[in-house]
């Protein structure tokens, strides 16, 4: 994974998407958004049994930082930025990998109708 | 504890006694296993049964009859030195850093000490607004007392006198340096003195005083505050260790507390060493479900408002040889946000999450939980009132908000959503009342047919259902018809450790634990009812700030 640059990865992205999409109008798990940019189970899960990898994981290729400005114009809110924990929300409270993801702040917030990749 | 300590324990301090002998604690169980032999050796049969709880119960805590392994609490597994990749030693270190907490270490740190916090999430979390002590320069000790008494019984007097004197003698001190200091980080706070202390009024001839310290408005919160606070305390040399929740206490051989071990975000593992001692404030259990449903079945059904508590405080202790108060904690379910706050004991029309009157609606809101813990309803009632509400209940007690004001509170109202949380608000108005139910999430059908009785009962001038007083019957016959759908959720649950007057965590024997301080939400003896008493405004984090501001002083100066 270290080897691709970001801009192959995007670009790789794109690709990955638009033939998805020849097949399929549904929403990928993350695991296959990740399978087709290259990434293997070794990205994540450093050691075996593969259990849940800590956030960490997460954080060797995402920045938290940047996400936070990537989305701090959301119409419902920050998720990347809150008042709970900050920058750093823990991804696996939102995102999943190999099942669907879900919107955590929702079951708090009347309104918060997060749609989460 | 024999029967001869017992004898000998101070008669004010039955408090104590009762937890030492109904608590949860290890020794409890190994005095109730030896029972539980015997109890083998006469009904033979259940023999593999008995056999199985007690090697259950090495690896789990129990019950405090030692009859139920509580899962909830595994023991400690044990970290071999090994995996251990840093070690560093303070003076004081804090686990937790919330109300209790922060001004802990900084009371501390000004005392002297070189003080670590570790934190568990990602940055300073805490919850609320308003936190109060007496302002003891403005009172008669005769008002104070009486005011002790009256949060005793707030209490089913089954809190520890000791406690509650704790707080009304050094609260007032505690919040005033809160106050100052959380400025001087640039927090936005005031303090309101004894202008919201409404619910003190009549309770004493007496002169009683407050300091109220407020961080807000909305949504500015304690949590802000705090974050605020602890950046005053960085400045004197406090330090923050975050994302780095506590797992076990570190004890030496004759069972003092000596350090702490946590575990960082990639799976490793740090020891903070503390040479005076360790002061837990890890705050509450409400995210930990099985610790919940034994302790208070009540909550069931009820939503959180927290996260990330679950009573990791608790396990510490209790493995440290802590006890644990028994069954029957005290618990804290509000809703002071879908509608104003002043209007929430307002006694107007209460309908349950159907649709039905289910209450004499006189009953404070921080008690209604108890009428709403089945499935079905899971906290939720509404409040609803006419058009005419300006006139109907200006007599009332609690501040009406008219229907301009209002406005702030109404999700579906373009008004600027300015000193609320615009994600809890929940008010509606509607020109019907099946169109002011569906809003409400309410059946029509039932609503109406409540609504309509309801209106029979103000006519004739007499509950027959519920016998509230004629002048809180408050009819709904003009439109718009208005409502506040309240969730009754989970703010904090408020029963914990057994500690003594420093605050000190005492074992089965009621023998203080060397080195183990226990403060916050995670402290016991300071509640016993069933549900926390709003009497005082702001008695919860008063009681945090003030009990961390002796603490952190008291360990410091050992
Ligand atoms: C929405 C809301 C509004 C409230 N409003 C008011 C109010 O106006 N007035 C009032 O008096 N009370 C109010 N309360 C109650 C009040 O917030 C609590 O009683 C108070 O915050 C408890 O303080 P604490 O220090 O015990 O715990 P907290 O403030 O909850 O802090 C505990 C901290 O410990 C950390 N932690 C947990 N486990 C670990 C671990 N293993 N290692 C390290 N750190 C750990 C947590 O991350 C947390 O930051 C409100 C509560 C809620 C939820
Ligand atoms: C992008 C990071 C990532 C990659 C790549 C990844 N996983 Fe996972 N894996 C996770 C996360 C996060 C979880 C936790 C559950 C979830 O999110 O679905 C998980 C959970 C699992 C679990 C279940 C463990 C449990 O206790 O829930 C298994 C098994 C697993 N992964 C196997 C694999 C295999 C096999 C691959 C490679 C084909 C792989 N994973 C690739 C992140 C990843
Ligand atoms: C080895 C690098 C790597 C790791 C590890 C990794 N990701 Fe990614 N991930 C990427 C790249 C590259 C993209 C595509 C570019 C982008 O959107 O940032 C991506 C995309 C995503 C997306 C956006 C998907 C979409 O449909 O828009 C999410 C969400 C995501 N990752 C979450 C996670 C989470 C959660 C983890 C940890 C469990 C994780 N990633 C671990 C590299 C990684
Ligand atoms: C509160 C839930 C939540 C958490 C926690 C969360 N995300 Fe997201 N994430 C979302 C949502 C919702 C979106 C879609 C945003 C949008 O619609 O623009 C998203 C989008 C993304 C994207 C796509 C970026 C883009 O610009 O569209 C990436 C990459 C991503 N998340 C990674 C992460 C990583 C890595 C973490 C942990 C550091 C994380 N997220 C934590 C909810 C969450
Ligand atoms: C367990 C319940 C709970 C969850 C889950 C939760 N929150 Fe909150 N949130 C609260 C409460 C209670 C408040 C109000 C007081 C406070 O700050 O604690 C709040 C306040 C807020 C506020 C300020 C008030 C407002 O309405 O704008 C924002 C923004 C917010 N949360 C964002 C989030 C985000 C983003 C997530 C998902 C990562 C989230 N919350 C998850 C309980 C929750």
């Amino acid at each position: 994974m270290k080897q691709l640059t970001l801009k192959n990865i995007v670009l790789s992205l794109a690709l990955s998407v638009f033939a998805a999409g020849a097949f399929s109008a549904d929403k990928p798990l993350l695991e296959s958004v990740h399978k087709d940019l290259g990434l293997t189970c070794k990205d994540c899960h450093s050691s075996k049994p593969f259990n849940e990898p800590p956030v960490t994981a997460c954080f060797e290729c995402h920045d938290t930082k940047e996400l936070a400005k990537e989305t701090a114009d959301h119409p419902i809110t920050n998720p990347h930025e809150n008042r709970h924990f900050g920058t750093e929300t823990n991804c696996n409270y939102c995102h999943h990998q190999h099942k669907e993801s879900e919107n955590y702040c929702g079951s708090c917030h009347l309104r918060f109708k997060l749609v989460t990749p | 504890m024999s029967k001869k300590n017992m004898q000998n324990q101070n008669e004010s301090d039955l408090y104590t006694s009762h937890v030492l002998q109904n608590g949860i604690s290890r020794r409890r169980f190994l005095t109730g296993a030896a029972a539980s032999t015997g109890a083998v050796a006469l009904t033979g049969g259940l023999a593999s049964t008995a056999a199985t709880a007690a090697t259950k119960g090495s690896e789990y805590a129990m019950s405090s009859d030692g009859g139920a392994s509580l899962e909830f609490m595994p023991k400690p597994k044990p970290i071999a030195d090994k995996d251990i990749v840093s070690t560093q030693t303070f003076d004081v270190v804090v686990v937790g850093a919330g109300a209790s907490g922060v001004p802990a270490a900084l009371s501390a740190a000004e005392n002297g000490a070189n003080v670590a916090v570790l934190q568990k999430q990602a940055i300073v979390v805490s919850q609320g607004n308003t936190g109060s002590g007496l302002d003891l320069s403005k009172c008669d000790k005769a008002g104070v007392e009486a005011l002790v008494n009256r949060l005793m019984a707030d209490s089913a007097h089954r809190c520890h006198p000791d406690l509650v004197r704790e707080w009304a003698y050094n609260s007032g001190e505690a919040v005033a340096w809160v106050i100052d200091r959380a400025k001087k980080g640039g927090a936005q706070v005031q303090n309101q003195y004894s202008k919201v202390q409404h619910g003190i009024r009549g309770l004493t001839e007496y002169k009683l005083n407050f300091h109220t310290s407020y961080f807000g408005p909305k949504p500015y919160t304690t949590g802000d505050g705090m974050r605020a606070l602890a950046k005053y305390a960085e400045k004197q040399g406090v330090n923050f260790f975050f994302n780095m929740p506590a797992q076990q206490l570190i004890q030496d051989k004759s069972g003092n507390v000596i350090g702490v071990i946590a575990q960082s975000r990639d799976g490793k593992y740090h020891k903070y060493m503390a040479k005076k001692g360790v002061i837990l404030s890890s705050g509450d259990y409400q995210n930990n479900k099985d610790m919940c449903n034994f302790f208070i079945p009540d909550l069931k059904n009820f939503e959180r408002k927290q996260m990330d508590r679950t009573g990791d405080g608790f396990a510490m202790a209790y493995w440290a040889g802590g006890v644990i108060e028994p069954i029957g904690h005290t618990k804290m379910l509000h809703d002071f946000d879908a509608g104003p706050a002043s209007m929430c004991d307002m006694p107007f029309l209460a309908v349950n999450r159907k649709g039905e009157r289910f209450v004499n609606e006189t009953t404070a809101m921080s008690l209604m939980n108890n009428y709403l813990r089945d499935e079905e309803n899971a906290g939720h009632y509404s409040q609803v009132f006419d058009s005419e509400y300006m006139t109907r209940a200006k007599d009332w007690p609690g501040k009406l908000y008219d229907p301009e004001q209002i406005k702030i509170y109404m999700p579906e109202d373009p008004t600027p959503k300015k000193n609320v949380y615009p994600s809890q608000i929940n008010t509606y108005k509607a020109d019907t009342l099946e169109e002011l139910a569906v809003k409400l999430e309410c059946d029509p059908k039932i609503f109406t047919a409540n609504v309509k009785r309801y209106n029979e009962l103000c006519k004739k001038g007499q509950d027959d259902d519920f016998g509230k007083p004629v002048n809180k019957m408050a009819p709904l016959l003009k439109p718009p018809f208005y409502g506040i759908h309240r969730r009754m959720r989970i703010s904090t649950l408020c029963s914990g450790m057994l500690v003594n007057k420093h605050h000190q965590a005492l074992d089965a024997d009621g023998k203080p634990i060397g080195g183990l301080f226990v403060i916050g939400n995670l402290g016991g003896g300071f509640y016993g009812g069933v549900d926390y008493p709003l009497t005082v405004f702001g008695l919860s984090l008063g009681r945090c700030y003030t009990f961390g501001y002796l603490t952190g002083k008291h360990v410091a100066n050992l």
